[in-house]
């Protein structure tokens, strides 16, 4: 995957940054927080940081969601009855 | 019927060919079988695959009784198109990807339009998230909890728990979604971004209003 014209990571705007930040969460592990171009912006912007983070906390999270579970027995019966029309 | 005895093959998968779902041991008799409409066969194959497809379908569509409508929808399809299965993927695989098309087949119907996301399944402008950089509250940054996430999840705007959730959640990537969506592969990553942040809006709500937060506090 061909990585877009990012903006210089030195001088990038916090509004740079979001608008980049779907790129920079899709390049990568996915881990923009670790991403070592961005330190140094992020060191110097706590809000973006603190978004970052949230940011990736719910992407974690969201491995761990919605535990498999079975559907009702009724789900069965109704598949079987309609297999014998 | 008892399939507690089957056991996932521990055979080395082909890289790409079985990423998610390894074969499973018993399986290719079943379909077999199925395949020249042994009921019995049918039965083995559900027991063996209801869960995965009943929790895909309750993780796109945010309710259980419509899940099982789709999920009853989606095995009747595999019943009926199962002698069209070649084996080119794991059989999982493709009925994954079986049920995730009908579901989108499912929302379509219901009027969302996911050929162009940006203009059709956009939420209204009250869900859109906010963008507040600048106005970072300290208190919220943190890990989260993982059932106020479930919750948060099942009430975001379609569009957005779709991507969500076949990204974050089913792990499929951008290219694959792009395809599925029929959309490009910025826009599923523009998507998954907006829910991420509506998420986030999401799950900051309670602490706003002294109920439990769904981030939780840290120190920072």
């Amino acid at each position: 995957m061909t990585e877009p014209d990012f903006p210089d990571f030195d001088t990038m705007t916090p509004a740079d940054f979001e608008k980049y930040l779907p790129e920079f969460f899709a390049n990568g592990d996915g881990h923009v927080s670790t991403d070592p171009r961005l330190q140094k912006f992020l060191k110097n912007h706590p809000d973006c940081a603190a978004l970052v983070r949230d940011l990736e906390a719910i992407a974690d999270q969201a491995r761990s969601l919605f535990e498999p579970r079975d559907p009702g027995e009724a789900v069965w019966n109704n598949i079987q009855k309609k297999l014998k029309q | 019927m008892d399939v507690q005895g089957l056991q996932m093959t521990q055979n080395t998968p082909a890289p790409g060919v079985f990423k998610r779902n390894p074969p499973i041991a018993g399986e290719a008799d079943a379909i077999e079988a199925a395949k020249n409409g042994d009921a019995e066969a049918f039965s083995k194959l559900y027991a063996l695959h209801k869960r995965r497809v009943y929790t895909l379908c309750l993780r796109m569509l945010g309710n259980v009784s419509e899940a099982e409508d789709m999920t009853q929808e989606a095995f009747l399809h595999l019943f009926r198109k199962i002698g069209s299965f070649r084996g080119e993927s794991a059989f999982s695989t493709w009925l994954h990807r079986l049920t995730v098309n009908l579901v989108l087949m499912h929302l379509r119907k219901k009027g969302l339009n996911l050929v162009s996301l940006e203009e059709t399944i956009n939420p209204s402008e009250e869900d859109t998230p906010k963008r507040d950089f600048g106005s970072r509250d300290p208190q919220l940054t943190g890990s989260v909890d993982r059932v106020a996430l479930e919750r948060a999840v099942a009430s975001l705007p379609p569009g957005y728990r779709m991507v969500f959730v076949l990204h974050d959640v089913e792990g499929f990537e951008h290219n694959e979604i792009a395809t599925m969506l029929e959309c490009s592969t910025g826009n599923s990553k523009s998507q998954l971004h907006k829910a991420r942040l509506k998420l986030r809006e999401l799950l900051r709500e309670p602490a706003q209003s002294d109920q439990p937060a769904g981030i939780k506090e840290v120190v920072v």
